[in-house]
Protein backbone atom coordinates (compact mmCIF):
# COMPACT_ATOMS: atom_id res chain seq x y z
CA UNK A 1 0.00 0.00 0.00
CA UNK A 2 2.74 2.38 1.01
CA UNK A 3 4.41 1.78 -2.33
CA UNK A 4 1.39 3.05 -4.24
CA UNK A 5 1.26 6.27 -2.27
CA UNK A 6 4.76 7.04 -3.49
CA UNK A 7 3.55 6.93 -7.09
CA UNK A 8 5.43 3.82 -8.08
CA UNK A 9 3.88 1.47 -10.58
CA UNK A 10 3.29 -1.91 -9.01
CA UNK A 11 3.25 -5.20 -10.90
CA UNK A 12 1.86 -8.23 -9.10
CA UNK A 13 2.70 -11.64 -10.50
CA UNK A 14 0.37 -14.28 -9.15
CA UNK A 15 2.09 -17.64 -9.52
CA UNK A 16 -1.16 -19.56 -9.64
CA UNK A 17 -1.83 -19.10 -5.94
CA UNK A 18 -4.94 -20.65 -4.49
CA UNK A 19 -5.68 -18.03 -1.84
CA UNK A 20 -7.67 -15.77 -4.15
CA UNK A 21 -4.97 -13.12 -4.48
CA UNK A 22 -7.03 -11.50 -7.21
CA UNK A 23 -9.86 -10.71 -4.80
CA UNK A 24 -7.52 -9.19 -2.28
CA UNK A 25 -6.18 -6.83 -4.92
CA UNK A 26 -9.67 -5.66 -5.81
CA UNK A 27 -9.75 -1.88 -6.13
CA UNK A 28 -6.00 -1.52 -5.70
CA UNK A 29 -4.46 0.00 -8.82
CA UNK A 30 -1.76 -2.49 -9.78
CA UNK A 31 -0.87 -4.45 -12.86
CA UNK A 32 -1.95 -8.01 -12.33
CA UNK A 33 -0.35 -10.96 -14.10
CA UNK A 34 -1.24 -14.54 -13.43
CA UNK A 35 0.62 -17.73 -14.27
CA UNK A 36 -1.86 -20.37 -15.32
CA UNK A 37 0.38 -22.98 -13.74
CA UNK A 38 2.49 -22.70 -10.60
CA UNK A 39 6.09 -22.42 -11.68
CA UNK A 40 8.04 -20.99 -8.77
CA UNK A 41 9.42 -17.72 -7.52
CA UNK A 42 12.23 -17.47 -10.05
CA UNK A 43 9.75 -17.81 -12.92
CA UNK A 44 7.42 -15.21 -11.42
CA UNK A 45 10.31 -12.81 -10.94
CA UNK A 46 11.31 -13.14 -14.58
CA UNK A 47 7.72 -12.59 -15.72
CA UNK A 48 7.59 -9.37 -13.69
CA UNK A 49 10.90 -8.18 -15.14
CA UNK A 50 9.72 -9.09 -18.64
CA UNK A 51 6.55 -7.06 -18.12
CA UNK A 52 8.49 -4.07 -16.79
CA UNK A 53 10.70 -4.21 -19.88
CA UNK A 54 7.66 -4.17 -22.13
CA UNK A 55 6.32 -1.15 -20.28
CA UNK A 56 9.71 0.48 -20.81
CA UNK A 57 10.33 1.05 -17.13
CA UNK A 58 13.46 3.09 -16.42
CA UNK A 59 14.04 1.44 -13.05
CA UNK A 60 12.86 -1.87 -11.72
CA UNK A 61 12.49 -2.81 -8.07
CA UNK A 62 11.98 -6.41 -7.03
CA UNK A 63 10.45 -7.21 -3.73
CA UNK A 64 9.43 -10.25 -1.73
CA UNK A 65 5.67 -10.30 -1.48
CA UNK A 66 5.38 -11.60 2.07
CA UNK A 67 5.81 -8.20 3.69
CA UNK A 68 9.33 -8.73 4.97
CA UNK A 69 10.66 -5.74 3.05
CA UNK A 70 10.05 -2.09 3.75
CA UNK A 71 9.03 0.13 0.83
CA UNK A 72 10.56 3.05 2.75
CA UNK A 73 13.91 1.79 1.51
CA UNK A 74 13.10 2.24 -2.20
CA UNK A 75 13.86 5.99 -2.55
CA UNK A 76 17.19 5.59 -0.79
CA UNK A 77 18.17 2.70 -3.02
CA UNK A 78 17.13 4.57 -6.17
CA UNK A 79 19.15 7.65 -5.17
CA UNK A 80 22.11 5.45 -4.36
CA UNK A 81 21.82 3.75 -7.77
CA UNK A 82 21.76 7.04 -9.67
CA UNK A 83 24.33 8.77 -7.56
CA UNK A 84 26.92 6.05 -7.99
CA UNK A 85 25.90 5.34 -11.60
CA UNK A 86 25.38 1.69 -10.76
CA UNK A 87 23.58 -0.95 -12.80
CA UNK A 88 22.07 -2.70 -9.82
CA UNK A 89 21.71 -2.22 -6.07
CA UNK A 90 21.20 -5.23 -3.81
CA UNK A 91 19.40 -4.82 -0.51
CA UNK A 92 21.22 -6.20 2.50
CA UNK A 93 19.90 -6.77 5.99
CA UNK A 94 23.40 -7.26 7.37
CA UNK A 95 24.94 -3.90 6.50
CA UNK A 96 25.23 -1.30 9.26
CA UNK A 97 22.07 0.80 9.37
CA UNK A 98 19.66 -2.04 8.62
CA UNK A 99 17.17 -3.26 11.16
CA UNK A 100 16.24 -6.90 11.11
CA UNK A 101 14.85 -9.53 13.43
CA UNK A 102 16.54 -12.42 11.67
CA UNK A 103 17.17 -15.42 13.89
CA UNK A 104 20.62 -16.81 14.77
CA UNK A 105 20.11 -20.02 12.83
CA UNK A 106 18.81 -18.19 9.77
CA UNK A 107 21.74 -15.82 9.97
CA UNK A 108 24.09 -18.78 9.94
CA UNK A 109 22.34 -20.42 6.98
CA UNK A 110 22.38 -17.16 5.02
CA UNK A 111 26.04 -16.68 5.76
CA UNK A 112 26.82 -20.15 4.46
CA UNK A 113 24.65 -19.47 1.42
CA UNK A 114 26.45 -16.29 0.50
CA UNK A 115 29.75 -18.12 0.26
CA UNK A 116 28.16 -20.78 -1.91
CA UNK A 117 26.81 -18.05 -4.16
CA UNK A 118 30.27 -16.51 -4.17
CA UNK A 119 31.86 -19.77 -5.25
CA UNK A 120 29.43 -20.24 -8.15
CA UNK A 121 29.15 -16.61 -9.29
CA UNK A 122 32.27 -14.80 -8.10
CA UNK A 123 30.22 -12.12 -6.36
CA UNK A 124 30.33 -11.95 -2.58
CA UNK A 125 27.41 -10.08 -1.07
CA UNK A 126 26.73 -9.61 2.62
CA UNK A 127 23.17 -10.85 2.07
CA UNK A 128 22.91 -12.79 -1.15
CA UNK A 129 19.42 -14.19 -0.62
CA UNK A 130 17.77 -10.83 -0.22
CA UNK A 131 14.99 -10.41 -2.79
CA UNK A 132 15.10 -6.62 -2.58
CA UNK A 133 16.87 -5.26 -5.65
CA UNK A 134 16.81 -2.05 -7.64
CA UNK A 135 18.17 -2.02 -11.17
CA UNK A 136 18.10 -0.17 -14.45
CA UNK A 137 16.47 -0.93 -17.77
CA UNK A 138 19.88 -1.91 -19.12
CA UNK A 139 20.33 -4.46 -16.35
CA UNK A 140 16.91 -5.94 -17.11
CA UNK A 141 18.04 -6.78 -20.63
CA UNK A 142 20.93 -8.75 -19.17
CA UNK A 143 18.84 -10.76 -16.76
CA UNK A 144 17.10 -13.92 -17.85
CA UNK A 145 16.21 -16.20 -14.97
CA UNK A 146 15.78 -19.80 -16.01
CA UNK A 147 15.87 -21.37 -12.58
CA UNK A 148 12.18 -21.40 -11.82
CA UNK A 149 12.35 -22.55 -8.23
CA UNK A 150 14.95 -21.81 -5.63
CA UNK A 151 18.34 -21.45 -7.26
CA UNK A 152 17.51 -18.12 -8.87
CA UNK A 153 19.43 -15.83 -6.48
CA UNK A 154 22.62 -17.65 -7.43
CA UNK A 155 21.68 -17.57 -11.10
CA UNK A 156 20.94 -13.86 -10.80
CA UNK A 157 24.42 -13.22 -9.44
CA UNK A 158 25.97 -15.31 -12.19
CA UNK A 159 24.28 -13.12 -14.80
CA UNK A 160 25.31 -9.92 -13.03
CA UNK A 161 28.88 -11.22 -13.05
CA UNK A 162 28.92 -12.35 -16.66
CA UNK A 163 27.37 -9.07 -17.89
CA UNK A 164 30.00 -7.22 -15.81
CA UNK A 165 27.36 -5.00 -14.25
CA UNK A 166 28.30 -2.41 -11.68
CA UNK A 167 26.72 -3.38 -8.39
CA UNK A 168 26.68 -2.34 -4.76
CA UNK A 169 24.76 -3.12 -1.61
CA UNK A 170 22.48 -0.91 0.40
CA UNK A 171 21.15 -1.53 3.91
CA UNK A 172 17.46 -2.47 4.00
CA UNK A 173 15.21 -3.45 6.87
CA UNK A 174 13.91 -6.98 6.90
CA UNK A 175 11.12 -7.81 9.23
CA UNK A 176 10.10 -11.44 9.63
CA UNK A 177 6.51 -11.87 10.67
CA UNK A 178 4.90 -15.20 11.45
CA UNK A 179 3.35 -15.00 8.01
CA UNK A 180 6.64 -14.56 6.20
CA UNK A 181 8.23 -17.27 8.30
CA UNK A 182 5.49 -19.65 7.23
CA UNK A 183 5.70 -18.62 3.57
CA UNK A 184 9.41 -18.20 3.18
CA UNK A 185 12.30 -20.55 2.87
CA UNK A 186 13.18 -22.86 5.69
CA UNK A 187 16.79 -23.42 6.58
CA UNK A 188 16.56 -27.00 5.41
CA UNK A 189 15.68 -25.74 1.91
CA UNK A 190 19.36 -24.90 1.70
CA UNK A 191 20.08 -28.47 0.68
CA UNK A 192 17.57 -28.22 -2.16
CA UNK A 193 19.01 -24.91 -3.27
CA UNK A 194 22.49 -26.38 -3.27
CA UNK A 195 21.31 -29.28 -5.39
CA UNK A 196 19.58 -26.98 -7.87
CA UNK A 197 22.65 -24.77 -8.18
CA UNK A 198 24.73 -27.89 -8.78
CA UNK A 199 22.38 -29.06 -11.54
CA UNK A 200 22.36 -25.58 -13.02
CA UNK A 201 26.13 -25.62 -13.28
CA UNK A 202 26.08 -28.97 -15.06
CA UNK A 203 23.22 -28.33 -17.43
CA UNK A 204 23.72 -24.72 -18.30
CA UNK B 1 18.35 -74.80 -22.32
CA UNK B 2 17.70 -73.75 -18.75
CA UNK B 3 14.47 -72.09 -17.63
CA UNK B 4 16.08 -68.66 -17.29
CA UNK B 5 17.34 -68.86 -20.87
CA UNK B 6 13.85 -69.60 -22.13
CA UNK B 7 12.33 -66.78 -20.08
CA UNK B 8 14.94 -64.28 -21.24
CA UNK B 9 14.60 -65.30 -24.88
CA UNK B 10 10.83 -64.85 -24.72
CA UNK B 11 11.31 -61.43 -23.04
CA UNK B 12 13.74 -60.29 -25.74
CA UNK B 13 11.35 -61.51 -28.43
CA UNK B 14 8.46 -59.63 -26.83
CA UNK B 15 10.50 -56.43 -26.57
CA UNK B 16 11.52 -56.80 -30.21
CA UNK B 17 7.91 -57.25 -31.31
CA UNK B 18 6.79 -54.33 -29.15
CA UNK B 19 9.52 -52.08 -30.57
CA UNK B 20 8.59 -53.13 -34.07
CA UNK B 21 4.95 -52.27 -33.49
CA UNK B 22 5.89 -48.92 -31.95
CA UNK B 23 8.35 -47.75 -34.59
CA UNK B 24 7.84 -49.70 -37.76
CA UNK B 25 8.58 -46.56 -39.72
CA UNK B 26 11.75 -47.38 -41.58
CA UNK B 27 13.74 -50.33 -42.75
CA UNK B 28 16.57 -49.11 -40.58
CA UNK B 29 14.47 -49.56 -37.45
CA UNK B 30 13.63 -53.11 -38.50
CA UNK B 31 17.28 -53.96 -39.04
CA UNK B 32 18.15 -52.46 -35.66
CA UNK B 33 15.43 -54.48 -33.93
CA UNK B 34 16.44 -57.73 -35.60
CA UNK B 35 20.05 -57.03 -34.67
CA UNK B 36 19.01 -56.41 -31.05
CA UNK B 37 17.04 -59.66 -31.04
CA UNK B 38 19.86 -61.71 -32.56
CA UNK B 39 22.61 -60.37 -30.28
CA UNK B 40 20.41 -60.64 -27.17
CA UNK B 41 19.38 -64.19 -27.93
CA UNK B 42 22.92 -65.16 -28.80
CA UNK B 43 24.26 -64.04 -25.42
CA UNK B 44 21.39 -65.76 -23.62
CA UNK B 45 21.96 -69.06 -25.39
CA UNK B 46 25.78 -68.90 -25.18
CA UNK B 47 26.46 -66.94 -21.96
CA UNK B 48 30.10 -68.13 -21.85
CA UNK B 49 30.92 -65.92 -24.82
CA UNK B 50 30.43 -62.83 -22.63
CA UNK B 51 33.24 -64.08 -20.41
CA UNK B 52 35.62 -63.98 -23.36
CA UNK B 53 34.68 -60.41 -24.12
CA UNK B 54 35.03 -59.50 -20.43
CA UNK B 55 38.46 -61.10 -20.24
CA UNK B 56 39.43 -59.23 -23.38
CA UNK B 57 38.64 -55.83 -21.79
CA UNK B 58 40.03 -56.88 -18.40
CA UNK B 59 36.96 -57.76 -16.34
CA UNK B 60 36.82 -61.19 -14.71
CA UNK B 61 33.25 -62.21 -15.55
CA UNK B 62 30.77 -61.41 -18.30
CA UNK B 63 28.03 -60.67 -15.78
CA UNK B 64 30.23 -58.03 -14.13
CA UNK B 65 31.00 -56.39 -17.44
CA UNK B 66 27.28 -56.26 -18.14
CA UNK B 67 26.63 -54.63 -14.77
CA UNK B 68 29.30 -51.96 -15.25
CA UNK B 69 28.22 -51.06 -18.73
CA UNK B 70 24.55 -51.07 -17.70
CA UNK B 71 25.22 -48.60 -14.87
CA UNK B 72 27.17 -46.31 -17.18
CA UNK B 73 24.49 -46.51 -19.84
CA UNK B 74 21.70 -45.83 -17.37
CA UNK B 75 23.55 -42.87 -15.92
CA UNK B 76 24.02 -41.47 -19.40
CA UNK B 77 20.32 -41.99 -20.03
CA UNK B 78 19.36 -40.15 -16.84
CA UNK B 79 21.53 -37.18 -17.81
CA UNK B 80 20.02 -37.10 -21.28
CA UNK B 81 16.51 -37.30 -19.92
CA UNK B 82 17.15 -34.64 -17.32
CA UNK B 83 18.56 -32.16 -19.79
CA UNK B 84 15.60 -32.87 -22.06
CA UNK B 85 13.30 -32.26 -19.11
CA UNK B 86 14.95 -28.93 -18.42
CA UNK B 87 14.54 -27.85 -22.01
CA UNK B 88 10.88 -28.82 -21.96
CA UNK B 89 10.33 -26.98 -18.69
CA UNK B 90 11.98 -23.90 -20.15
CA UNK B 91 9.69 -23.92 -23.16
CA UNK B 92 6.70 -24.52 -20.94
CA UNK B 93 7.68 -21.61 -18.70
CA UNK B 94 8.02 -19.41 -21.77
CA UNK B 95 4.53 -20.40 -22.84
CA UNK B 96 2.91 -19.70 -19.48
CA UNK B 97 4.87 -16.45 -19.19
CA UNK B 98 3.82 -15.16 -22.59
CA UNK B 99 0.23 -16.04 -21.83
CA UNK B 100 0.33 -14.13 -18.55
CA UNK B 101 1.99 -11.15 -20.27
CA UNK B 102 -0.71 -11.09 -22.91
CA UNK B 103 -3.46 -11.28 -20.34
CA UNK B 104 -1.94 -8.69 -18.00
CA UNK B 105 -4.68 -6.68 -16.34
CA UNK B 106 -4.30 -2.93 -16.30
CA UNK B 107 -4.62 -1.11 -12.99
CA UNK B 108 -8.17 0.01 -12.33
CA UNK B 109 -8.99 2.79 -9.94
CA UNK B 110 -12.29 1.62 -8.61
CA UNK B 111 -12.14 3.02 -5.10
Amino acid sequence: MEVLKKKYTVVVVDDCSKDNSKKQLDGIPVYYLRHRVNMGQGAALQTGIEFAKRKDAAFIVTFDADGQHDSEDIPGMLDFLEEKKLDIVFGSRFLPGAKTNVSKSRSFALNLGRYINYIVSGILLSDSFNGFRVFTKYTATKIKITENRMAHPAEFLMMVASAKLKYAEYPVNVHYSDYSKAKGLKNRDGIKILFEIFLHKIFR
Amino acid sequence: MTIIQIVLTICIALIAVYMYLRLRSTLFDLILIILFFCIGTFFVVFPETTNDIAKFVGVSKGANLLLYSAILFLFFLILKLYSRLRRVEQKFTELVRNKSLEEAEEPSEKN
